[in-house]
């Protein structure tokens, strides 16, 4: 039944696959323990449904035992703890330079954003659902901001997602390894139109990213009157 | 007979009244009758959130909005969270021990019983006001169960509905401290002579440790509620940054309560597993010492983890709260471990109690296995937020919670009426629950991690649609099944078999008294040379079986 649970998306992005091989030895072990101990308790059951009235021998307990499955569940939580550690570091990683750096404001109920050092600036709404564009194959930094109360950046195929909390500013990288559309949203509930909280990632060539940033940037320029 | 003195306080008047009517419910100070009375408000406050939930399901069942707006919608699933977790979950237990926690410790009431009785009516009030708030304008809360600050101050959530929530649920805070401080009392102070501590039953064990888990967790939601209360009406800052307040001071606060809460709810539930089991296995709980340090093992660990609800805020030491929260995966398998080593070459008869009790340990695994992948930071950050935290907190709410719950309703129904409930219905009761729960809940992980959020009224995304139908048909699934409980309750109450006073052949005191028991809880009591007084005292005079051999002629004060 557990292996079923297995169908986490692939990730899309250099942190996310770290996760997504967490998440399989992590569901590896977890099946072992599951088809062990419901198989004990399943067995038990069968084997031992009574019979007759006579008592059945009256034990209390068997120290080594005890010992044993205390000593073994805090081996496998160890060994997780190690590998946790080891993909936490590579998902957390934010020891080079970034290629993109783009701050996403967080508001009731949309995003909003905004290419550091460019001018480009995507705002969405409610209605209209706004497109975070980024360049595959590059380090792009996420500023996160919140405008008003607790949101969540979340684009489900990352396999990462952050609290976007006023009066905290949230660094983290994002690189995507394939380019494509892909579905993200808040997942802090919000207040009234939460669900309509959508955005999406159009992750695309350099040559394409660099385009679609000029064209950008002139519609943000001439948007502004005064600059 | 072998009987000793009993260890009797001063009885209240109410105690020589014969039981019974509605006058006499108002005003008992009686611990059973207080116990009763917590059973079937929590039990109501249930079905009422149980409604809400199907009210969910409905909605969900396809994308877009059907039944309802966004607002009702997030009013809904707010209440639903609210009435089952501040008040249902931890007083329903709360009533099972009021009940039985006196007489499996041989006392003929609790140790403060007026107090006792103010903690039940401060619930109640508390409920109420709570409830009230579907009345005012503007309606209930909708700001989810947690209420993360700033979204539930004044600027950004309107209404007097909020403050009726905050105020109901600061009452029901305090009849929880109240109610605490009693029944640890009690535990300590009211033990007849032999129960010592190492001999009390499991049960009482679990709601000793869950009771001082309320008195340490409880303080923390009144302060949060208050601070809350104070920003949303007097102007307090808090939790506003433009003023040196801190929204992540609400989530410490509020988790600092919010984990420890789930074991509030979850170690008397325990501790009905540890008597249930044992009795249809007819042999002593296997590691009874073990058992005991676990609950105290898991009550330790669960203040040093709230964090790990906070681990996608990017504000927390990941590395502790992560380690913290893995190793209560320890104490936690050395429970299951030992009731394993219970039924292991055992005597195993399937009574509806003893079913609800496996199921209660199938679920329970993969509630606490799904627990250890959130336990780890990065999958956290994955599947936080979604459905599949949804469903690992219903494998162990629902799951947990409420196996437990009907193992200890289809367990001590016979003591408390007389009569037993049919084991009939219990199977289709147990049947239909289990395969409703499973369909309701085990689909919601994989559209989890396909990335459905929690809290969504409404969803753009088609692939998800079938994982939601099935959802929707388990939990009217499962709602068929509580139907076919209140039925079994119904004829029951009526018409049931009778039971006597051991219709089990159980182990601890409450078996020993009659079914219902007198108001002074015992005519007579036997000596206590064990963890299981009444299966030595039925076993009396066979030196193989019980360990001291209890003569009625000997001196009762032996001890
Ligand atoms: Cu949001
Ligand atoms: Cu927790």
């Amino acid at each position: 039944m557990l292996v079923a649970a297995g169908c986490t998306p692939q990730s899309v992005t250099e942190e996310g696959r770290a996760v997504y091989g967490l998440y399989n030895l992590f569901l590896y072990i977890a099946a072992v323990v599951f088809v062990v101990v419901s198989g004990l308790v399943i067995w038990s059951v069968i084997r031992y449904r009574r019979r007759d009235d006579e008592l059945p021998k009256q034990t209390h307990g068997n120290n080594r035992l005890e010992l044993t499955w205390t000593l073994i569940p805090t081996v496998i939580v160890l060994v997780l703890f190690v590998f946790t550690m080891q993909a936490q570091n590579k998902v957390l990683d934010q020891s080079g330079d970034a290629d993109v750096n783009i701050t996403a404001t967080a508001f009731q109920w949309s995003w909003r954003f905004a290419y550091e050092g460019t001018g480009a600036e995507v705002v969405g709404s409610p209605e209209s659902i706004p497109e975070m564009v980024v360049p595959v194959g590059q380090t792009i930094r996420v500023k996160l901001l919140s405008a008003d109360v607790v949101h969540s950046f979340y684009v489900p195929q990352t396999l990462f997602k952050r609290q976007a909390i006023p009066g905290t500013e949230n660094l983290f990288d994002l690189t995507f390894e394939k380019t494509g559309l892909f579905h993200g949203q808040c997942t802090q509930f919000c207040g009234l139109q939460h669900p309509d909280m959508v955005f999406r990632v159009r992750v695309v060539s350099q040559g394409e990213y660099q385009s679609w940033l000029a064209a950008e940037t002139r519609r943000g320029a001439a948007g502004q009157p005064g600059t | 007979m072998a009987t000793t003195e009993l260890p009797l306080p001063a009885l209240p008047e109410a105690h020589h009244e014969e039981p019974g009517g509605i006058v006499d419910y108002l005003t008992t100070v009686d611990h059973k009758k207080i116990g009763i009375l917590y059973i079937f408000t929590a039990f109501a406050v249930f079905l009422a959130g149980g409604v809400l939930a199907l009210v969910v399901r409905w909605e969900l069942a396809s994308p877009g909005l059907q039944a309802m707006g966004e607002n009702t919608y997030n009013q809904v699933f707010t209440m639903h969270g609210t009435l089952m977790i501040f008040l249902f979950a931890a007083q329903v237990t709360t009533g099972l021990g009021n009940y039985l926690v006196p007489l499996q410790i041989g006392a003929a009431d609790v140790a403060f019983p007026r107090a006792n009785a103010m903690s039940y009516w401060l619930y109640l009030f508390g409920v109420l006001i709570v409830v009230s708030s579907f009345f005012v304008a503007g309606g209930p809360a909708a700001v989810a169960w947690t209420a993360y600050a700033p979204l539930s101050t004044r600027e950004y959530f309107q209404g007097t509905g909020m403050d009726l929530w905050i105020i109901g649920l600061a009452v029901v805070g305090v009849a929880g401290i109240l109610g605490a401080v009693n029944l640890v009392t009690t535990i300590f102070r009211m033990r007849m002579p032999g129960m010592t501590m190492f001999r009390m039953p499991l049960f009482t064990w679990g709601v000793l440790v869950n009771q001082l888990l309320i008195l340490f967790a409880f303080p923390a939601l009144t302060v949060v509620f208050a601070l809350l209360f104070l920003e949303r009406n007097f102007g307090a800052q808090f939790f506003d940054p433009t003023y040196g307040g801190s929204p992540i001071l609400f989530q410490h606060i509020f988790w600092f309560f919010g984990h420890p809460e789930v074991y509030i709810i979850i170690l008397p539930i325990f501790g009905i597993i540890n008597e249930v089991i044992p009795v249809f296995s007819r042999k002593p709980l296997f590691g009874y010492r073990a058992m005991v340090f676990a609950f105290f093992g898991i009550a330790a660990l669960s203040f040093g983890v709230w964090a790990h609800h906070m681990f996608a805020t990017g504000l927390v030491y990941l590395p502790y709260f992560s380690i913290m929260s893995l190793l209560i995966a320890v104490p936690t398998g050395i429970k299951v471990f030992n009731w394993i080593g219970t039924m292991w070459r055992g005597s195993i008869t399937l009574s509806t109690a003893m079913l609800m009790s496996l199921g209660f340990i199938v679920v329970f695994l993969i509630g606490g296995i799904t627990g250890i992948f959130l336990a780890s930071p990065p999958i956290d950050f994955a599947v936080n937020d979604t459905y599949y935290v949804v469903a690992h907190f219903h494998y162990i709410m629902v799951g947990g919670l409420l196996y437990g719950m009907f193992a200890g309703f289809y367990f001590w129904f016979p003591k408390f009426t007389g009569r037993l409930l049919s084991e009939r219905l219990g199977r289709w009761h147990f049947a239909t629950f289990f395969i409703g729960f499973n369909l309701t809940f085990f689909f919601q992980f994989l559209v989890g991690l396909d990335g459905m959020p929690r809290r969504i009224a409404d969803y753009e995304i088609e692939r998800w649609t079938s994982a939601n139908v099935l959802s929707t048909v388990g939990a009217f699934l499962t709602g068929v099944s509580v139907l076919i409980f209140i039925w079994n309750f119904w004829v029951s109450i009526r018409r049931g078999k009778r039971a006597g006073d051991d219709p089990w052949e159980g182990n601890s005191l409450e078996w020993v008294t009659s079914s219902p028991p007198p108001s002074h809880n015992f005519h007579h009591l036997p000596e206590v040379h064990s963890e299981r007084p009444a299966f030595d005292y039925r076993h009396r005079g066979d030196p193989e079986l019980a360990p001291v051999k209890t003569d009625p002629e000997r001196d009762p004060d032996r001890g």
